[in-house]
């Protein structure tokens, strides 16, 4: 234990870290507080938790500004206790910070934008989760996403041949979709219009938004390319408050566009990807960016209105609301062209309230949705949103941004709303109204018709010759999943507990398991090791599933291969099946 | 007028009023010697955001308590903010009046309304120490300096109330203003209250960055039904 004559090495290193960290803006925001409280009712943990200070923006705020006080203010180093300044001595108080900075505030900015005097708490806290990221403190998840995004290069660990793969399987999808070979999504072709980036989590969970974009893209007869390297425009760095890492990932997207001589890089739907790499990465970097940048709202957006894709609306014509992202919002000023976007796209619009600057978080913001020690808190805050979305009575939530999907649908299942978490591209992408085929010249192939298309489909079932393992402890589960394989010609066998699962796993062979994460008994990571590590089950691909992301982690922590797939739950047939064929390498 | 009336008036303000601005150059010189962050990419948000417009909203915006939610939801307190700052100011520039142009004091009308601004001043200064000692939350975040700096306040505004006819029989009303006063110079640029200084300086880089990135002015709610 440390005494106050004895600071821990990371202590030390934090505070003589803070000196170098502080700017004019940052020392404004340290000096400037009067503690007039006005604060308080803008963050959604204090509403979420009534009666507890801790969570209050400048009580927050003070567990930083203690140190700023005592090692660079007058008052505070004359008068430690006249101005409550403090300081860290172990690494006990470095955790109690962490604590504060990575689990009580999602750095959604809504308190700055509420303080009379201009403190910006949301930009010095992410300087102090920098300040214990260089110490090696953080939470875990934190952790391995940097480390997935230092090491590999992008967030999630998505190995490049995963991502080419998930590029090409898009590409077919579309030719198989709109009947046309010509459709595909270019890799790496130089001098293009536009230079298309994404998040990791479209690749691993969320691929139809590649091909959605792909499909507007197309029509709009883009001239266009992906990355084949360096396509991720997330920045972890955001939330880690590390700038190092968040230089090395913009300069790498920003190297790579340069390199392919690309003349504007649109950033795919994404709160923290567009403010990482349109505001914040040219200065994290030190890199005077030669390129436009756009969000491809505004891109979706010139299209519509340049008349080079047209949309049906009446296609979205269910009730739709929309989400703001903080990052989107209050730290880059996008506010209208979302709006006017979804009006162009959907019939039924309502605004929930508060919205633009004054919207609340979507509760997963500053990274907190890979911060599973956290969770509880996250969603008990959550009800502050909960209640946002079910005032507008909307039966979809759209949202530029995959942090707040995600975020989104956790609460959404938390909180049990009648609702769905979507984007503009796929909006746009439904809306699309597809321009008319030339007609096929006299002598041409004949066209076959729909029933017959239907019919030679109905003969060779997509999953024909598979058998399926469905591993779920709620039986509704078990028999939806069940009856969506057996209608495609599977063969299902059902497991509801994870003893089952691999009973049914070594006695039946199957090509694929499906796993749920949070069966009782024994533990899902554990039963995932035990079919990796059985020599008689080398080729049996597993597709795990969850409706909490955070479980996730426990079986990519495992020494053992990955799984092939994963699942968010619930699933509709479509994606299901998109999915299940991608892990088994069905052809078609 | 006592010799000791003479000096707290005269010798002692000045004195006192030079080691503060002493104090607050020396200050701003430390403030400044921060590197002020700068700003690679291109602006974002409306066109007709810029950083200018929004250095200017943001030095405006405690004028304008409609603009952020927390000064528009709380109508009560921001009508005590500008009751208590009007009283600090009243209070300041009689600190002048009384030694510089006494001659202004002879006109009741004016005497009345600064002893109705600064008792209105102090009253609310009585209610923010009821709130910052009865919530829990302001509790949580408030230092002995902050409540010294607001109880030094509202004994200052009591004395400056007495203090606005000018009257030296009895003395100790004007004494007691300016040696609350000289010691408010001396105290002022080490404790809280010294944030006027600041405020220009943190509400300009925030409006500068707010402005960049088309943030400022605030787009606020809407609602569509
Ligand atoms: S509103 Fe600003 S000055 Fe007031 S307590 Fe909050 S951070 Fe401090
Ligand atoms: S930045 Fe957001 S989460 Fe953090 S204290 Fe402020 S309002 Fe709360």
């Amino acid at each position: 234990m440390s005494s106050k004559n004895h600071r821990s090495h990371n202590a030390q290193e934090v505070l003589s870290r803070l000196g170098k960290k502080l700017s004019r803006q940052i020392a404004g925001s340290m000096v400037a507080c009067v503690h007039c409280g006005m604060c308080t009712n803008s963050c959604h943990y204090v509403l979420a938790n009534p009666g507890d200070p801790t969570y209050a923006p400048a009580y927050k705020a003070d567990r930083i500004r203690k140190l700023f006080k005592r090692h660079y203010d007058w008052t505070g180093r004359v008068f430690p206790w006249w101005v409550k300044a403090g300081s860290v001595f172990s690494d006990e108080d470095l955790e109690e910070l962490k604590d504060t900075v990575f689990g009580k505030c999602t750095n959604c900015r809504r308190c700055s934008v509420n303080c009379p005097m201009g403190v910006d708490l949301a930009t010095f806290n992410r300087m102090a989760r920098g300040l214990l990221v260089s110490v090696g403190i953080m939470p875990e998840g934190v952790a391995v996403v940097s480390k997935d995004q230092w090491e590999i290069g992008n967030q999630m660990g998505v190995l490049k041949e995963d991502y080419l793969d998930t590029l090409d399987w898009m590409s077919e999808e579309l030719q198989a979709e709109l009947d046309d070979p010509a459709v595909a999504i270019p890799v790496d072709k130089p001098d293009c219009e536009i230079v298309y980036s994404i998040n990791p989590r479209e690749v691993k969970y969320d691929p139809r938004t590649i091909s959605d974009a792909a499909k507007i893209f197309y029509f709009a007869g883009e001239n266009w390319t992906m990355p084949s390297e360096g396509w991720d425009m997330t920045n972890f760095g955001l939330f880690s408050g590390d700038d190092d890492l968040g230089g090395a990932v913009a300069r790498r997207l920003f190297e790579k566009v340069s390199e392919l001589r690309g003349k504007k890089l649109v950033i795919s739907e994404c709160g923290h990807g567009y403010r990482s790499t349109r505001c914040e990465g040219p200065n994290w970097a030190k890199f005077d960016v030669p390129f436009e940048m756009e969000s491809s709202i505004i891109t979706m957006l010139r299209y519509l209105k340049e008349g080079r894709i047209h949309v049906d609306k009446t296609r979205n014509s269910e009730p739709v609301t929309f989400h703001d992202s903080c990052n989107n919002a209050r730290s880059c000023g996008m506010f209208e062209e979302p709006r006017e976007l979804l009006r162009l796209v959907t019939t039924d619009f309502r605004e929930m309230y508060p919205n633009r600057a004054e919207n609340f978080c979507c509760t997963g913001g500053g990274g907190a949705m890979s911060m599973s020690e956290y969770t509880p808190r996250r969603l008990k805050s959550a009800v502050v949103k909960a209640n946002q979305l079910k005032a507008t009575g909307a039966k979809v939530v759209v949202t530029s941004c995959h942090n707040c999907v995600d975020g989104l649908n956790d609460l959404i299942r938390h909180y049990k709303l009648d609702m769905r978490v979507t984007q503009l591209v796929n909006l746009v992408a439904n809306a699309l109204v597809v321009p008319a085929r030339v007609a096929v010249p006299a002598g041409g192939p004949p066209e076959i018709p729909g029933e017959a298309v239907e019919a030679f489909a109905a003969e060779r079932p997509v999953l024909a010759d598979r058998t399926i393992v469905v591993a779920d402890d709620e039986p509704d589960q078990v028999t939806l999943l069940a009856t969506i394989f057996e209608d495609h010609g599977a063969t299902v066998y059902r497991a509801y507990s994870g003893d089952e699962a691999l009973e049914a796993a070594r006695s039946r062979k199957p090509d694929l398991l499906t796993l749920d994460l949070a069966m009782p008994g024994r533990p899902a990571a554990e039963v995932f090791e035990m079919l990796r590590k059985d020599a008689g089950l080398v080729d049996l691909k597993i597709c795990v599933r969850s409706e909490r992301p955070e479980l996730r982690q426990t079986i990519y922590e495992q020494a053992v291969r990955p799984p092939e797939g994963y699942l968010d739950k619930p699933v509709d047939e479509q994606s299901l099946l998109r999915s299940v064929r991608k892990i088994l390498e069905l052809a078609h | 007028m006592s010799e000791l009336l003479h000096f707290c008036e005269h010798r002692l303000q000045e004195v006192s009023l030079v080691f503060m601005g002493l104090v607050y150059v020396t200050r701003i010189l430390w403030f400044l010697h921060f590197k002020a962050g700068k700003e690679r990419q291109g602006q974002t948000g409306a066109p007709s955001t810029t950083p200018a417009k929004g250095i200017l909203y943001s030095w405006a915006i405690i004028a304008m308590p409609w603009a952020m939610e927390s000064t528009r939801t709380k109508p009560l307190l921001y009508a005590q903010f500008v009751v208590f700052h009007l009283g600090v100011a009243a209070a300041i520039t009689l600190s002048f009046i009384i030694p510089y142009a006494p001659g202004l004091l002879e006109n009741r009308l004016l005497v009345w309304a600064i002893q109705g601004i600064t008792a209105a001043a102090c009253a609310v200064g009585l209610i923010r120490m009821a709130r910052r000692a009865g919530s829990r939350y302001m509790r949580a975040i408030s230092s002995p300096d902050d409540y010294f700096s607001l109880a030094l306040l509202i004994v200052w505004l009591f004395f400056a109330v007495l203090a606005a006819p000018n009257q030296t029989s009895p003395e100790w009303r004007l004494l007691a203003f300016f040696i609350l006063t000289a010691f408010f110079l001396v105290y002022v640029p080490f404790s809280k209250i010294s944030h006027y200084l600041y405020y220009p300086f943190t509400r300009y880089y925030f409006g500068k960055s707010m402005g960049y990135r088309g943030v400022y002015p605030l787009q606020r709610s809407v609602k569509s039904h």
